[in-house]
């Protein structure tokens, strides 16, 4: 664990010295490689180990991207952040709470559905209670202070991830995602702990969210709310692994910078590939990347030339 | 032995020394560079159909026409044009990060703005940051203007005087009662709130008012509802596919008032390709055709030759003029683009839509107008000084 910590230290370390080395374009690039990281890697951590399919990233995200919306001019920057990460906890504690008995498909839509609830709820609010829909954020932090906001949530989520996973909050998932009810007779209450862990990783979405809002300038319900957020994140970890904090860490830098790549060159194939990997993925690695024994596979090579 | 040595050694010095003078002989070419001019634009996605009518193609025929006849006039000097233009796929976060690629690292000559309200005030800010000059055509929200950014400049009439000049003409044509459906997105509720305003000291009356999401697929039990109420005006805070929408179902349900007004789309060629001839007396947001100025005519017509669609009747003008602005004032003083931004800020310039003047960063030379179509045209109507048709006061009922 020790060398794990220091492992990422010294990643992070680096990887902060980005904005004076690099050009923007490749900062903002970098950026989105740990904002998808970040997403995947806390979607993993609750989904990839109980194996409840959550769609919420994208109504969490929003959530967030909504507090910074309406609290950037009575918070400073961290306490913002925390503050977007802890409304999409709260949301997430109260709607698994309604929803957590559900299973398989009927979770999955059902925390899709959330999104559409939180939209159209916000919408409505600002409609009837402040005579507007989207509101403009004219004070915004540096693109490095943003910039190293999303290297520490990536970095956080990693460390959590891999503090959960040891833990006996996460035995007690990944227990669940193995057989719910065997787990139960075990003396794991699932109930409370499919709520910790749903709340636990919605806040990495929410903090994500909140950061990323000042990227905008204008925020209305129909950006903050997109389900393009929340599926990728889904597709980016079970591309790489949901059940590794490694794969989705990979998946997410793969895919973010593959996909800036084929937009400037063939603005259509990014959304097929992606299709594509899925089905691979399923089909034939149903562990993701992070699944793949490279070594195993180089070795046979090897042996059979 | 030794000679070869040196030679071979001489011959990479020579070869190394050119290659570090190459760049700097390029330099001192620079007549012949192109001007790089960047943006992103919707091609695909939800804004994807709005941007390739209204912006994309102006863009594109401009670098066409500009490049034909030469290139570019830099203070006098002829440069060829090279668009570097990307597809944003109608996502902010990509537009943002492209913007800061074609500014922060590419270091484009010129940047043109994107496609629609929240894209551009998304890159409005950057774009300032950066110090690139920013004619937008397709902003549409007082709120942008009131940021107050010193290298934003919008080209669009907006919400209140839009609005302004539809509540005139109401008033002229004594409309006593009329009913509003309007998105409930900024566009839908800045443009009711400018409604509202302009209706205050009139004696008209707004007997309906029901805001609908993005994306609905049915207006037909608000339309009979309004229908019921009988009003002299149907007014419609709308996006294309709600405007196609809230007119057919109208035709459906032969709700006819005197005066059907709708707004982003009527003015588009599409419009008049799916409602056919039932498109006869219907009013929109519009501002010009190719009757306003000759040289709309001349542009009208290229577009359409060239790009083998018509322009819309709205926002292409628009966006054609800011091109014209950028023009004129690159010929006057250069990329240099603190003295572009200044001299586009205190300048009259000639436009396909007549002389534009910008007062704090908006149009203030182009007063809101009303549209019409009227025999397979979209004709200005309203105000009168502006028009190019006389208004049809009783829409013709739907065949």
């Amino acid at each position: 664990m020790k060398k794990f910590l220091f492992a990422v230290l010294a990643v992070g370390a680096i990887l902060a010295c980005a904005p004076w080395a690099l050009p923007d374009f490749w900062v903002s690039l970098l950026m989105t490689c740990m904002m998808y990281s970040a997403l995947a890697v806390s979607w993993a951590m609750f989904s990839g180990a109980t194996r409840y399919l959550s769609l919420a990233t994208s109504a969490l995200f929003g959530l967030g991207t909504y507090t910074t919306a309406m609290a950037m001019p009575y918070l400073p920057w961290p306490l913002l952040i925390f503050a977007g990460g802890l409304v999409a906890t709260l949301f997430a504690f109260l709607a698994g709470a309604a929803v957590m008995h559900l299973r398989g498909t009927y979770f999955a839509v059902l925390t899709f559905g959330l999104g559409e609830l939180v939209k159209h709820s916000i919408t409505y609010t600002e409609k009837s209670v402040f005579g507007t829909v989207g509101r403009v954020l004219t004070e915004v932090p540096s693109n490095e202070t943003l910039y190293w906001t999303m290297l520490i949530l990536a970095m956080l989520a990693v460390v959590t991830y891999k503090l959960v996973a040891n833990s006996r909050l996460g035995f007690a998932m990944r227990g669940i995602g193995a057989d719910e009810q065997r787990a139960a007779t075990l003396g794991v209450n699932p109930r409370k702990v499919k709520l910790i862990g749903f709340a636990l990783s919605a806040w990495f979405a929410g903090a994500v969210g909140a950061a990323m809002a000042v990227r905008w300038t204008y925020i209305d319900p129909h950006s903050a709310f997109s389900p393009l957020i929340g599926f990728q994140t889904v597709l980016i970890a079970m591309i790489g692994g949901a059940t590794t904090w490694r794969g989705p860490v990979i998946a997410a830098i793969v895919l973010s910078l593959l996909s800036d790549a084929l937009r400037l060159n063939f603005p259509q194939a990014y959304l097929i590939l992606l299709g594509v990997l899925l089905i691979v993925c399923v089909l034939f690695i149903p562990g993701g990347i992070a699944s793949i024994q490279w070594r195993n596979l180089l070795g046979k090579r090897k042996e059979a030339a | 032995m030794k000679k070869t040595f040196t030679a071979r050694r001489r011959a990479i010095v020579t070869a190394l020394a050119a290659a570090i003078a190459a760049p700097a002989i390029s330099f001192a070419q620079s007549a012949d560079k192109p001007v790089r001019i960047g943006y992103t634009m919707s091609r695909t996605g939800p804004y994807a159909p709005g941007a390739q009518v209204s912006q994309e193609p102006n863009y594109v025929l401009w670098a066409q026409q500009v490049n034909a006849a030469g290139g570019l006039s830099v203070k006098g000097q002829k440069r060829k044009v090279e668009l570097v233009a990307y597809d944003d796929r109608s996502e902010i976060e990509t537009a943002v990060r492209t913007y800061e690629k074609l500014m922060g690292s590419d270091k484009v000559d010129l940047i043109l703005p994107p496609w629609g309200s929240a894209m551009n005030f998304a890159i409005a800010p950057l774009a300032n940051r950066y110090g690139y000059p920013f004619l937008a055509p397709t902003a549409l929200s007082r709120k942008l203007i009131d940021m107050q950014l010193p290298y934003f400049f919008s080209l669009l009439q907006q919400p209140d005087k839009m609005m302004g000049a539809l509540v005139d003409m109401l008033k002229a044509n004594n409309v006593k009662t009329i009913a509003v459906v309007y998105m409930d997105d900024l566009f839908g509720i800045e443009n009711m709130a400018s409604l509202r305003l302009a209706l205050r000291g009139t004696n008209i009356q707004i007997i309906e008012s029901k805001s609908y999401p993005l994306g609905v697929k049915d207006l037909s039990p608000v339309l009979k509802s309004i229908k019921a109420m009988n009003p002299d005006a149907f007014i419609g805070i709308t996006y294309p596919p709600d405007t196609i929408l809230a007119s057919t179902q109208s035709r459906e349900i032969e709700f006819n008032p005197k005066f059907f007004y709708a707004s982003v789309g009527t003015a588009f060629p599409l419009y008049k390709q799916r409602i056919g001839a039932n498109a006869e007396g219907v009013l929109g947001m519009g501002s010009w055709n190719s009757k306003v100025t000759p040289e709309a005519k001349v542009y009208f017509d290229a577009h359409t030759s060239q790009m083998k669609k018509e322009p819309d009747r709205w926002a292409s003008g628009h966006a054609w003029a800011g091109l014209e602005i950028l023009q004129q004032s690159v010929d006057k003083v250069g990329l240099d683009r603190k003295a572009l931004r200044d001299y586009i800020a205190n300048n009259e310039f000639n436009t396909i839509l007549g002389k534009i003047r910008f007062s704090r960063g908006e149009n203030a030379s182009v007063p809101g107008t009303v549209g019409q179509w009227q025999n397979g045209e979209f004709e200005v109507v309203w105000p009168q000084a502006r028009a190019t048709a006389k208004l049809v006061t009783a829409k013709p009922a739907w065949k």
